[in-house]
């Protein structure tokens, strides 16, 4: 006979406080770590879209992609090295787009982080001969198709749209091109080009042994140049540090209701004690109802979240990945279970002979 | 043979000041199948021998054997197995479990201390529920209940893991005359049959018949 449960079910009023309370804190959780995922997956994409290879930075650059030069004698001497299948370029500058229907005044033109690549990825198709891959989110700013030409840069160099890709921005939008053409576009007004036959960063594919770095280069996986990215860092830090905060103030509604709770039935689990219950079966109701709470909680929660969310404006940079579902399920069920914990002091302390009022 | 032996046991509450005799090296004894009948005026300490008989409080000097154990030698995990073994506790206040059935109220008593509910748990508390005329009151919520009805259930569970012992706190005190009798009725026949022995705590002259022994306490002495 499970007391905790048949407790829950028939007298629900007692718990619809805290498990309401927990609802919110839930729904809470939910939202922020979308906006987490959001804006984190929203600065990253470019990044991911390298997932699994390599990259080759310029040893001083610290991982930042603008600060690195890699010479065409370092990338022949990677092509070279043991393990390694290709190696490719990649070079990018923030610059703007737009279209001939839209006008190049300064607010119809839109930033884009604009790239010069080799390889394709499982992401990336090969880079076109001539025009660019344009990432889909640029096509939520301005009205373009595939074979309509973009306009880029200062020049509005036109080149055409031959496929877009799906969750590769930059915090802005992205735009893809051969070397070749990234340089062509750009290479009237760029003094800070990497010179002719150089390139910022390389991007390898090499077998499972790894990649040995020559002199001056440092090679990092994509989940390290993430990690190198200032904004991305800060965002998170912040989030994380408001989640966590938000964990905290479960715990402590938890542990105050639970606290209250066993005040109103100190009775009870007197009588229950003078019955014969000892710790353990009490632990067990008190484990079993903070898990049942908790349960209901994330469940109602997550599910309010997603009603919530599709009231929000959909161009907020919102993301609901289900491992941080999953990390919101067990944080707060710990927290529960913690929470719930407090009391048990007490309740171990209640002496039967209270039964006998 | 004796199931309590109580040698002069004391209770002191409180400290200081504060300090309350309730017992004063009290010594009684009740056998098996034997219903004893405690009485005397409030405050007492009828109520405070019959909790210390029944291990839910340690007296501050004496000893105290049921069925030849020790209590005083019990730490508090053992002394819950052992209320959960070897007594039936009726309170003063009924004090049923509010959310649980007249049945599960019973069946509860099995399922603490890892115990199971198992289908000799289910029949036994059909049975006692027969005999006490709660036949067809087994699903209702003690709320749904008269107080005889209510005192009759934390009687069945009282008797539910075949106690060694029944200690009944003014089992009648909440009851009119009539219902009062049947349940006195019902508890003699319980320590009759089952061979237990009983101490009922009373105000009442109008039971007095039922017990077989009476004993009188007057300022935590016996007389
Ligand atoms: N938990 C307690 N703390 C302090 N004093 C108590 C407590 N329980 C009972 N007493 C005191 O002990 C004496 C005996 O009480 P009790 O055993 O309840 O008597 P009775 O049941 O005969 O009325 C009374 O003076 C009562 O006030
Ligand atoms: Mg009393």
């Amino acid at each position: 006979m499970n007391l905790a449960i048949k407790e829950l079910r028939r007298t629900p009023g007692r718990f619809l406080p805290v498990t309401s309370a927990m609802t919110l804190l839930v729904v809470l959780l939910t939202v922020l770590g979308g906006f987490l995922d959001g804006l984190e997956l929203s600065q990253t994409g470019s990044y991911r879209a390298h997932e699994g290879k390599s990259w080759a930075f310029s040893a001083p650059s610290e991982l930042q992609v603008r600060r690195s030069v890699i010479d065409a004698n370092t990338r022949a001497e990677l092509t070279d090295s043991e393990g390694v299948i290709a190696v490719g370029q990649l070079s990018q500058v923030t610059t703007t787009a737009g279209t001939e229907e839209a006008g190049l005044d300064a607010d119809a033109l839109r930033d884009v982080v604009f790239l010069g690549y080799e390889l394709a990825t499982g992401v990336l198709p090969e880079p076109p001969v001539e025009g660019v891959v344009v990432d889909q989110a640029l096509s939520d700013l301005l009205a373009i198709d595939i074979g309509d030409d973009l306009l880029i840069g200062p020049n509005a160099e036109p080149l055409e749209i031959t496929a877009f890709v799906n969750d590769v921005s930059q915090g802005s939008p992205t735009v893809w091109a051969s070397t070749e053409s990234w340089r062509a576009v750009l290479g009237v007004m760029a003094t800070d080009l990497p010179p002719e036959g150089a390139s910022q960063v390389l991007i390898i594919e090499a077998d499972s042994s790894g990649v040995l770095a020559p002199a001056g280069v440092q090679i990092a996986d994509t989940d390290e140049v993430i990690g190198a990215l200032a904004t991305v860092q800060q965002q998170s830090s912040t989030f994380s540090g408001i989640i966590g905060v938000t964990f905290v103030v479960t715990l402590i509604v938890v542990a105050l209701f639970f606290a209250l709770l066993t005040l109103e039935r100190i009775l009870q689990y007197a009588v229950l004690k003078a019955i014969g219950a000892n710790t353990r079966d009490l632990l067990k109701t008190l484990v079993t109802q903070a898990a049942a709470i908790s349960t209901v909680a994330v469940v109602v929660g997550i599910a309010l979240s997603f009603i919530f969310i599709a009231f929000l404006p959909p161009d907020l940079p919102l993301r609901i990945e289900p491992y941080r579902l999953v990390v919101i399920a067990i944080g707060t069920l710990v927290t529960a279970l913690l929470g719930s914990l407090f009391t048990f002091r007490r309740i171990n302390r209640i002496d039967p002979a209270e039964a006998i009022g | 043979m004796n199931t309590l032996v109580v040698d002069q046991v004391s209770k002191i509450y409180g400290e200081g000041d504060q300090q309350v005799k309730a017992l004063d090296q009290v010594s009684l004894e009740v056998a098996s199948d034997e219903l004893l009948l405690l009485m005397g005026p409030s405050g007492s300490g009828k109520t405070t021998l019959l909790t210390i008989s029944g291990a839910l409080l340690r007296p501050t000097d004496g000893s105290i054997q049921v069925g030849g154990s020790e209590l005083t030698k019990l730490d508090d995990k053992e002394l819950s197995k052992f209320r959960n073994d070897k007594i039936g506790f009726v309170f003063q206040a009924v004090n049923l479990i509010p959310f649980l059935t007249a049945r599960e109220n019973l069946l509860v008593v099995r399922s603490l201390g890892g115990g199971k509910v198992d289908a000799g748990a289910k029949k036994r508390a059909e049975e006692l529920l027969d005999e006490l005329g709660l036949g067809s009151k087994g699903d209702n919520l003690p709320s749904q209940l008269s107080g005889g009805q209510q005192q009759r259930v934390a009687i069945g569970r009282a008797l539910m893991n075949e106690p060694a012992m029944l200690l009944i706190d003014e089992p009648t005190s909440a009851l009119d005359s009539e219902l009062g009798r049947q349940v006195m009725e019902l508890i003699r026949d319980e320590v009759k049959n089952r061979d237990i022995a009983g101490i009922v705590v009373t105000h009442d002259e109008r039971v007095l018949d039922f017990g077989d022994r009476i004993v009188e306490m007057v300022d935590g002495k016996i007389t």
